[in-house]
């Protein structure tokens, strides 16, 4: 462990570690507009400049005659880093104020407004007066397909999205045209983004100039709740943070973790959170009735739901976008309940086992587009290839993303979990269950690591937990519990 | 004639002597062309290295850095290539000496190349010329050719085992590719912005190989040192730690503009403008100096007894940069003059840095609006203030370089900046 | 997609390709060569050179308007680049500029209608000794004053 002086006090480093995170860990902010800890350094924005010294031979400290960009300067062992100079101190409010001469102030009707980098350092760094009294630079806006809106007049050019597109998401789409005080960041004329992974492109701009269309005045961001959560998109387990206000989600960030998805998600990942309210979910119990599938009393799906369960040719289906609780909760349901019944796990075309999974692009996605499916094999839970002659009834139990089998053969079906109308049209009943933005839980990725999710939002409609179907189903005639 | 003009001082511009084109065959007959070259391949890199550090031989494109130290920085062993790459981008307004030397004597600069190529170890460089000098560029592809053919360039370098391929590289209009890293960009199929440093060219410079960046005049200054030696070369000049002859572009109000070559340190700003450049045109007075491309500070008439070289103009607050000398007489306006300046400064940063690319556009508003007669009070210490704020602030030299007219012309101006203010119109018209 | 560029282009590309470690670095000399073939670079091209380097068009686009001696619009058929920078101003150059926008009623950075000339103002030339001065395509002319300009001009078929 090496040591360095951080505004007088004893800082630990480790050699390697860049300054400013080495003095985030000590307590000190060292504000940055450029810096990224994903992408590469580039020492533009000046807002992290420092004052530097290292002690010569003497054991004096040498301070050095200029600045000292604090994202780009290797911590030394016996380093002295000064962060609250006069020196310093003026060279943040001068960059707040350069960068704000072209900025507009239209921080009322921006949507990066209150988890704005820009507004956070004006306000603790910045001026309250402006001295700029010239006309503002200002630029018509093309458009950039359907995942980012930009505006480029409150660019303040710190190239992180260009820096993304290129090193992380390995396209050269996003880039800077003319040069000095014309530099516009664009796709070329406007094209749409090539990426599937687009929506970083807003969460790391440190201003409102690349936000996301579908969240675009639609809600404030101190209004949102968080919950810490993990991508139910594919087996890779990113880590995120699902947003609600008044139990709607309005949107998914990534949450970091340098183990699985570093600092991003992918685009589909992110925007799966609308299909937790998409307006064709089945979110009361139904039965089939004389004009198809149609609301019904709890007690009713669960009386078909049991008829099915009981009927000695029952198959099982479990969607492997299930959480590991409900995995085993079902495992021991189902072995109390139709030890006969053949039990299978389905979830991805294609993707029939663990063995079958595998990365689907360079980034994070993977080739199974359920959460859990190493974790319901780690159950025992064996993979569903076609329904066993004579299975006339099925109980199919999904959460989410687990892409229903061909059913077409089987006389009942009855489905217990997350469906669309379009899907459930011929089942016999639906018991509505949760989505996992709606329930807490575990999902174990590919490779094998067991990571929990939190609830975001209350059960929508008049869904149900699992535990609480399966203990309906279990007791529900028995006189020993009630609907 | 001046005395420092009496010496012997034409290496560099032996063409002067007459005034006709220079082929390969006056470049081997009158100035012992390639001489140097068979030379420098008998001795082992390190002792080219201490013979250019002995020369004193400091960067003639501005920044004034010792040659030979720069060299020596290069890592004996590398991965990667290394290369030698010469700035011939010649940008900095008021500088135009470069051009000469590839016009009149290419092979000198080629020459130099190849000897700095065998010092460092190199067997690949580059000229990267400023994109507007067509003919240069051509002039040299002709005898980069011409060097090939007679064995000076390519395999087995006049039978010693060296190889060095070159090649003319064109930039495409920007002054920025002026600063070594940015030109190292450009070179690599980039836009020309400069990098983060470290690391330096030294470490990773043109495709991450060990690089040396050298301007044209500091390499064509290489076979003389090799061919006369390093402490010859180092007592041509005339003030410490400078070596050497210097190309000195002189422009503007003096009677006769041109590049004269002089030894280092050999006068005042007073005798180069008054004695050597036939004085002002018109024999107008003396308003103001910009001793070293427009980026120098500028200096009144009561400044212009200094010696004209790196140290003793550092010493008054100035620089002398690319030696390129600007004279400006009595019924120029500063204001409009420094407006034009900082709009060149605007109009060539590259938009990276925050300081830079806002700062120098909003000085150059400023300027304008002074200009025009809308200016304010206020606006001389706002100007002063925004230049500190972009004054080292920058991620490379050009935030300086735009800084240090402002402040320096705000502060030596005042009055004139005043009367624009209060009369809110020039003065001068 | 079908080829823009010419044979020709891509000759002397074939040339320059031996001289760097790799493609992207031939992007520079691909704008020039190509701006020589057509005066200016519209977008197929520059996606046709961003294939060739192996390189996103946007790519192309950003380094190509980054330097200001790539044309990324039509220009003229005479394209006159005043020097109007310090050397030069102090010698004149507004001058000349007014004296070419009155001329052909045009501001600069504008072409004429005959599209036989576009005017523009150029930084630095690096001919300061002989200010002032301008280009003319690829061409430097000094010492310049009106009537110089118009002598010029009048030899420009």
């Amino acid at each position: 462990m090496s040591k360095c002086v951080i505004d007088g006090r004893e800082v630990n480093f480790t050699p390697g570690q860049n300054m400013i995170e080495v003095a985030k860990q000590a307590g000190v902010e060292i504000p940055f507009f450029c810096y990224h800890p994903g992408l590469t350094i580039v020492a533009q924005c000046r807002m992290c400049a420092v004052e530097v010294g290292m002690p010569g031979k003497d054991g004096n400290v040498q301070m050095m005659p200029k600045l000292q960009t604090a994202c780009s300067t290797a911590v030394a062992e016996g380093m002295v880093i000064k962060t609250k100079t006069e020196k310093v101190l003026k060279n943040q409010k001068s960059v707040m104020e350069f960068l704000l001469i072209n900025h507009p102030l239209d921080c009322p009707i921006c949507d990066k407004s209150g988890e704005c980098d820009l507004q956070d350092n004006s306000y603790k760094h910045g001026d309250a007066y402006m001295r700029y009294t010239e006309e503002r630079r200002t630029y018509v806006d093309l458009d950039m397909g359907p995942v980012i809106k930009k505006n480029m007049n409150r660019c303040i050019h710190c190239t992180r999205c260009i820096r993304f597109g290129a090193e992380v998401a390995g396209v050269r789409e996003m880039v800077a045209i003319q040069r000095g005080n014309n530099t516009e960041i664009t796709t070329i004329d406007g094209r749409a983004l090539e990426t599937d992974y687009a929506g970083n492109y807003a969460d790391i701009c440190p201003t409102g100039s690349l936000t996301l269309k579908g969240f675009r005045f639609r809600k404030r961001a101190w209004f949102l709740k968080k919950a810490e959560s993990v991508c139910e998109g594919c087996s890779k387990g990113c880590n995120i943070e699902l947003q609600q206000d008044a139990n709607v989600v309005y949107r998914t960030l990534p949450r970091t973790n340098l183990e699985v998805n570093k600092h991003w998600i992918c685009d589909e990942g992110r925007f799966h959170f609308e299909t937790i309210h998409d307006a064709d979910r089945v979110l009361s119990p139904a039965v089939q009735g004389a004009t198809g599938l149609d609301m019904a009393a709890w007690t009713d799906a669960v009386a078909k739901a049991q008829g099915a369960l009981k009927s000695g040719k029952v198959t099982v289906l479990v969607g492997s976008d299930l959480s590991q609780e409900e995995a085993q909760d079902l495992k021991a349901f189902l072995a109390k309940q139709a030890p006969q019944a053949p039990v299978f796990h389905f979830g991805t075309p294609g993707v029939k086992t663990a063995s079958d999974d595998a990365a689907a692009d360079a980034l994070l996605k993977r080739k199974s587009k359920t959460a859990n499916l190493h974790g319901l094999e780690k159950l025992g839970y064996k993979p569903f290839d076609s329904l066993p002659a004579g299975a006339e009834q099925v109980l199919v139990f999904r959460a989410g993303r687990a892409v229903l089998p061909d059913l077409s053969k089987a006389k009942t079906v009855v489905g217990v979990g997350v469906f669309l109308k379009q899907e459930a049209q011929a089942f016999q009943a639906v018991l509505p269950g949760l989505t996992w933005a709606e329930k807490s839980g575990t999902f174990v990725n590919h490779d094998g690591r067991e990571q929990k999710f939190q609830r975001s939002i209350l059960p929508q409609g008049q869904s149900k937990a699992l535990s609480e179907s399966l203990m309906l189903l279990a007791n529900q005639g028995t006189g020993t519990g009630a609907a | 004639m001046h005395p420092a003009l009496q010496a012997e001082t034409l290496y560099i511009q032996h063409f002067r002597k007459k005034d006709e084109a220079r082929p390969l065959s006056y470049y081997l007959e009158q100035m012992q062309g390639y001489t140097a070259l068979g030379k420098a391949l008998k001795m082992a890199p390190d002792a080219v290295i201490d013979e250019v550090k002995k020369s004193n031989l400091r960067g003639r494109g501005g920044a004034g850095f010792p040659t030979g130290m720069k060299w020596g920085f290069i890592p004996k062993q590398s991965p990667k290539p290394k290369y030698v790459v010469c700035n011939a981008d010649e940008s900095e307004p008021g500088t135009f000496k470069d051009r000469d030397i590839m016009r009149y004597t290419p092979h000198l600069l080629i020459e130099g190349m190849i000897i700095a190529g065998h010092a460092i170890g190199s067997k690949i460089g580059y000229i990267y010329i400023r994109g507007e000098y067509t003919r240069e560029a051509k002039l040299l592809d002709q005898a980069i050719a011409e060097a090939y053919s007679k064995g000076y360039l390519g395999k087995n370098i006049l039978g010693s085992g060296h190889d060095f391929d070159l090649t003319v590289h064109r930039g495409a209009g920007a002054y920025i590719c002026g600063e070594e890293t940015a030109l190292l960009n450009s070179l690599e199929g980039k836009r020309g912005e400069p990098r983060v440093k470290p690391p330096f060219p030294a470490q990773a410079g043109a495709f991450s190989g060990p690089t040396v960046v050298n301007n044209v005049e500091t390499l064509a200054n290489v076979p003389f040192i090799v061919n006369r030696g390093g402490e010859w070369f180092s007592s041509l000049g005339k003030v410490e730690r400078s070596g050497g002859t210097r190309l000195i572009s002189v422009s503007g109000h003096v009677k006769k503009p041109g590049v004269y070559e002089l030894p280092a340190g050999a006068v005042t700003i007073r005798e180069l403008i008054y004695d050597i450049c036939g004085g002002i045109t018109d024999d107008k007075k003396l308003k103001a100096v910009i001793p070293g491309g427009s980026s120098a500070p500028v200096l009144t008439p009561d400044e212009i007894d200094v010696v004209y070289d790196i140290e003793p103009l550092m010493k008054i607050g100035t620089m002398m940069g690319s030696a390129a000398l600007m004279v400006v007489s009595e019924d120029y306006c500063a204001v409009k003059l420094i407006k034009r300046i900082t709009k060149f400064y605007a109009h060539e940063s590259c938009g990276q840095c925050t300081p830079c690319r806002e700062g120098c556009k909003w000085m150059e508003d400023i300027l304008h609006r002074i200009e025009d007669g809308h200016g304010r009070e206020q606006d001389l210490a706002l100007l002063l203030d925004i230049a500190d704020n972009i004054n080292g602030k920058t991620l490379c030299a050009l935030g300086d370089a735009a800084a240090g007219p402002v402040s320096s012309f705000v502060r030596k101006f005042k009055g004139e900046f005043e009367a624009h203010i209060r009369g809110k119109k020039c003065p001068n018209v | 997609m079908s080829k823009v560029l010419s044979q020709k282009f891509y000759d002397e590309m074939k040339k320059l390709e031996p001289r760097y470690p790799n493609k992207v670095a031939l992007l520079l000399p691909a704008l020039h060569q190509a701006q020589e073939e057509s005066g200016w670079l519209p977008p197929e091209v520059l996606e046709e050179i961003g294939a060739y380097v192996g390189i996103h068009p946007a790519q192309v686009r950003e380094v190509a308007s980054f330097y200001t001696m790539y044309n990324l619009k039509p220009v003229g058929k005479y394209h006159l680049k005043v020097c109007t920078n310090v050397a030069c101003c102090l010698r004149g150059s507004d001058e000349i500029v007014e004296h070419l926008e009155k001329k052909w009623d045009i501001a600069c950075g504008e072409t004429t209608s005959d599209r036989k000339f576009t005017l523009m103002e150029e930084e630095c030339l690096g001919a300061c000794g002989t200010a002032p001065a301008m280009m003319v395509n690829d061409d430097y002319y000094e010492n310049l004053d009106i009537p110089a300009i118009e002598k010029i001009i009048a030899g420009l078929a």
